[in-house]
C-alpha cells in the first residue's frame, strides 16, 4: 500500500500528459453549457449594441505570456463578438507583455470584419502605473494615452471622438491575469464613474471575483479556459477553448481518481494501524 | 556515458530528426516562421526536461528566458513611457502629420526628477535621495487607496450582504451569505478568545473558508491544466501537425 | 542631515498622502486637476522603477560572474540573451530607438518564439507538480479537510463538460457552491483585507510604518 503512495512522480506526469494528449488527438465532443456569469457578458454586449451603439468599448489587456493559453481564446471570442456587432473598440494594456500578444490579435480580427484602424478601432499601447493608469483614464483618456503605438496623437483618431474619459465608453472589459479587476479597475475606476464593467480572468482569479458579481460591480465574468469555451459556444464560433474542454475533462477525472485513490490508501492504512 | 547523457543525446537526436522530417515533408517551412516554431518547440522541450530531472538544458533555457524577458519589458517601458511619453513631450516629437499631443514639459519636470532620484538607490553616498521618491510613491498610493477601498470594498460589499431576506430559495441563499460573511469575520477576529458562542461561530466560519479554498484549489488545477493543454496543443498542432 | 534622510521623506509621504486622500471628497476642478497630476506623476515614476528592477537583476548576475560563484556561466547566458534582445529593441525593425515601436521584426519574433513559449511552458510545469502533490498529500484527515476535498471535486467536475455529462446536478451544485458559500467566504476575506489595507495606509501616512524607507544609516 505504501508503495502505491510513494510511486515515482514521473508516472503521474505520464498519466497527466496522456490525459491531455489523447483527447486532443481523438475526435470526441462533449456538449458545453454556458453558465449565467458568462451569459451575462454576452447579454450586456448585445444590450449595448442596441441601446448604446455609438460609443466605443474600452478593452484592457492585463495579462502576460504565461497565461496565453487561457486568455487568448477569450480575447478572440470577445473581440470577435464586439467586431461582429460593429462596435468601435479601443485597446489598452496595463501589463507590458500584453502589447505583443494583444495587438496582433486585434489587428487580425479587425481585418476579418473589415474594420479600419483609427475609425473603427485603435490600440493605444501600454502605460506603467497599474491603478494610476485607471485613475488617469477616469479623468482624461488623452492625458493618459497621448499617442497610440504608432505615434499618432489621440486627437487624430476618430474612434475616440467624444470619448474624453471612462464615463464615455459604453462598456469597459478587462482581460485580467492578476488582480487588475479587483484592485485597479473596481476601486479606482468603476467605483467613481459607474460604467458597465465586465471581465475575463484566469481560473485562479475567478473564485475571488464572485463577490463583485453579486454586488453588481461586475456585470459578468469569463473564468479561465472553460469560460472562454462557453463564450465560443454562445457566439457559435468554436475555437481552441472548445477544443481544450475534452482534455480538461479527462485530466480532471484523472486527478480526482488519483486523489480518491490516495485517500483510500490512507484510510485503509490508518485502519490497519500503519502510517502513510 | 552515463544514463542521463544517453537520454540527453537521444532527446536531442529525436528533436533534430523530427524537425528534419517536418521540413522534408513541407509541414514546416524553412523561413522565419518555421524557424520560429522550431525555436519555440526547443525552448518548450528544454524546459519540460525538468520533469525528468533538473539538468543543464533546463537551466540554460531558463536563463535565456530571464534575459529576454528583462530586455523585452525594458523595451516596452522605453517605447510606451520613457521615450513615448517623457522624451516625446520634452522635444515635441509627434508622428508625421500628427497634430501634436503629449504633456506640457513643465508638468513632467517633477516626476522626471523623482524618477531619476529613484535611480540613486545604487549609489552608496546618495542612496538617501531615493527615499524621497519612494515616500512620494508610497504616500500617494496610500492616500489614493483609503477612500476608494472604503467605498468599493467596505461599503460596496456590505450593502449587498445586508439585502432584505425573503421566504424563497433566493432569500435562503442571501441568509447563508450573511451568515458566511459574519462567521468568517468572527474567525479572523483574534482579539477575543474563540470560546463558547464565538468559538462555534468561528468553527462555522472555518467551514465556509474550507469550501472557498476547495473551490480555489479546483479552479487552480483547472488553470494550470489549461496552460498545459495550450502547450501540448502547440506541440501537436503547430509543430507536428497531427491534430 | 537627519532632516534630509528621515524627516523630509516622512513629510513628503504625509503631505502627498493626506492630499491624495482629501481631494477624493472635493469635486472642485482644482482638486481634480491635482488628482490627475498625481496619477500622472505616479505613472511616470513607475516607469523609472522598471529601470531600477532591471539594474538590480543585472547587478545580481554580474556579481555572480565576477565572483565566479556556482552557476556563474548561467548568469553569463542571462547577459548574452539580454544583450541580443536589447540589440533588437534598439534596432526597432530598422527605425531605431527614437521612433514609435514597430510590431514586426526580430524583437517581436524573439518575443513570440522565445519569451511567450518559455513563459507559458514554465507555468504549465505546475500542472504536473500540482497533480503529483494532490495525489501524495491531499488527505481528508479532518472534517474541514473533507469539506475542502468535496468542494474541490464538485468544482473540478462541475466546471468542465464531463460534469454535466455525468449528471445535471453537478454543474448546478458547482454554481451554487461558487455563488453562495464561496462568495460569502471571499467577501469576508475581502472585507478583512480592505480593513488591513486601510489601516496600513494610515500607518504609512502618519509615519508609524517606515519599512518603505529601507535600511541603511538614518
Amino acid at each position: 500500500m505504501e508503495r502505491l503512495i510513494n510511486i515515482d512522480r514521473r508516472i503521474i506526469f505520464v498519466f497527466v500528459f496522456l490525459g491531455v494528449a489523447i483527447p486532443l488527438l481523438v475526435d470526441i465532443h462533449l456538449p458545453i453549457k454556458p453558465t449565467p456569469t458568462v451569459r451575462s457578458v454576452y447579454d450586456e454586449i448585445e444590450r449595448i449594441s442596441i441601446e448604446d451603439p455609438d460609443r466605443p468599448v474600452l478593452v484592457s489587456f492585463s495579462y502576460g505570456a504565461s497565461t496565453v493559453p487561457e486568455m487568448v481564446p477569450m480575447t478572440r471570442a470577445i473581440l470577435r463578438h464586439l467586431f461582429s456587432r460593429g462596435r468601435k473598440v479601443v485597446g489598452i494594456c496595463l501589463w507590458p507583455e500584453a502589447v505583443g500578444i494583444a495587438q496582433p490579435i486585434m489587428d487580425e480580427l479587425a481585418a476579418e470584419f473589415g474594420m479600419k484602424y483609427g475609425t473603427d478601432y485603435a490600440f493605444l499601447g501600454y502605460k506603467p502605473g497599474q491603478h494610476a493608469v485607471v485613475l488617469n483614464l477616469g479623468q482624461s483618456v488623452a492625458g493618459t494615452f497621448p499617442f497610440d503605438t504608432a505615434g499618432t496623437a489621440i486627437g487624430d483618431l476618430p474612434v475616440l471622438d467624444g470619448a474624453k474619459n471612462l464615463k464615455d465608453f459604453s462598456l469597459v472589459f478587462d482581460f485580467a491575469a492578476g488582480d487588475s479587476m479587483e484592485f485597479w479597475w473596481i476601486p479606482f475606476g468603476q467605483e467613481k464613474h459607474r460604467f458597465p464593467f465586465a471581465g475575463g480572468c484566469t481560473a485562479v482569479m475567478a473564485p475571488d471575483l464572485y463577490p463583485f458579481l453579486q454586488s453588481k460591480q461586475l456585470v459578468g465574468l469569463l473564468g479561465g479556459l472553460a469560460g472562454a469555451a462557453e463564450y465560443e459556444t454562445i457566439i457559435g464560433v468554436p475555437g481552441s477553448a472548445t477544443a481544450g474542454m475534452e482534455p480538461q475533462s479527462v485530466t480532471h477525472l484523472i486527478i480526482i481518481l488519483f486523489i480518491l485513490l490516495g485517500n483510500t490508501v490512507y484510510f485503509i492504512t490508518r485502519r490497519r494501524g500503519g502510517t502513510v | 556515458m552515463t544514463r542521463d547523457r544517453y537520454v540527453f543525446v537521444g532527446f536531442l537526436a529525436l528533436f533534430l530528426s523530427a524537425n528534419a522530417i517536418l521540413v522534408a515533408n513541407s509541414s514546416l517551412a524553412l523561413d522565419w516562421d518555421g524557424i520560429g516554431v522550431m525555436v519555440a518547440v526547443g525552448c518548450t522541450l528544454a524546459l519540460y526536461s525538468f520533469l525528468y530531472k533538473d539538468n543543464a538544458l533546463f537551466k540554460v533555457a531558463e536563463h535565456v528566458y530571464v534575459g529576454v524577458a528583462a530586455a523585452y519589458v525594458f523595451g516596452i517601458t522605453w517605447y510606451n513611457s520613457l521615450y513615448g511619453e517623457i522624451i516625446v513631450s520634452y522635444f515635441d516629437i509627434g508622428a508625421e502629420g500628427s497634430t501634436g499631443g503629449g504633456h506640457n514639459p513643465w508638468v513632467l519636470l517633477f516626476p522626471t526628477l523623482l524618477g531619476l532620484l529613484m535611480l540613486t538607490r545604487f549609489s552608496r553616498k546618495f542612496s538617501w535621495l531615493s527615499r524621497i521618491s519612494f515616500a512620494f510613491v508610497v504616500g500617494v498610493g496610500a492616500g489614493l487607496t483609503i477612500p476608494r477601498f472604503m467605498s468599493s470594498f467596505l461599503l460596496g460589499q456590505l450593502e449587498p450582504s445586508l439585502a432584505p431576506l425573503s421566504l424563497s430559495w433566493e432569500g435562503l441563499n442571501l441568509f447563508l451569505v450573511l451568515v458566511g460573511v459574519i462567521t468568517v469575520l468572527v474567525y479572523f477576529f483574534f482579539s477575543v478568545e474563540h470560546k463558547g458562542a464565538v468559538g462555534h461561530a468561528s468553527r462555522l466560519g472555518i467551514w465556509f473558508l474550507m469550501v472557498s479554498f476547495g473551490a480555489s484549489f479546483g479552479y487552480t488545477i483547472m488553470a494550470r491544466l489549461s496552460l498545459l493543454i495550450g502547450r501540448i496543443s502547440f506541440l501537436l498542432d503547430d509543430w507536428l501537425h497531427v491534430m | 542631515m537627519l532632516f534630509l534622510t528621515r524627516t523630509l521623506p516622512f513629510l513628503f509621504c504625509f503631505v502627498f498622502g493626506v492630499t491624495s486622500w482629501i481631494i477624493y471628497y472635493v469635486p472642485h476642478e482644482y482638486a481634480q486637476t491635482i488628482e490627475r497630476e498625481f496619477a500622472l506623476w505616479l505613472r511616470l515614476v513607475f516607469a523609472f522603477a522598471y529601470v531600477l528592477g532591471l539594474v538590480s537583476l543585472l547587478s545580481l548576475h554580474w556579481a555572480k560572474i565576477r565572483q565566479r560563484q556556482a552557476g556563474w556561466a548561467y548568469s553569463l547566458i542571462v547577459y548574452i540573451s539580454f544583450g541580443v534582445m536589447m540589440l533588437f529593441v534598439v534596432y526597432n525593425d530598422g527605425n531605431g530607438p527614437f521612433a514609435p515601436q514597430e510590431t514586426t521584426g526580430p524583437y517581436q519574433w524573439t518575443f513570440i518564439n522565445v519569451h511567450v513559449a518559455s513563459s507559458a511552458t514554465m507555468f504549465s510545469l505546475l500542472a504536473f507538480f500540482i497533480s503529483s502533490a494532490a495525489y501524495r498529500t491531499f488527505r481528508a484527515r479532518t472534517p474541514e479537510a473533507a469539506i475542502l476535498l468535496v468542494s474541490a471535486i464538485i468544482v473540478m467536475l462541475g466546471r468542465v463538460p464531463i460534469g454535466a455529462y455525468i449528471s445535471d446536478v453537478i454543474p448546478e451544485a458547482m454554481q451554487w457552491l461558487m455563488s453562495v458559500p464561496n462568495m460569502a467566504a471571499k467577501r469576508g476575506i475581502l472585507l478583512g483585507v480592505s480593513l488591513g489595507a486601510i489601516a496600513t495606509s494610515l500607518r504609512i501616512i502618519f509615519g508609524i510604518e517606515r519599512s518603505y524607507l529601507g535600511g541603511g544609516d538614518d
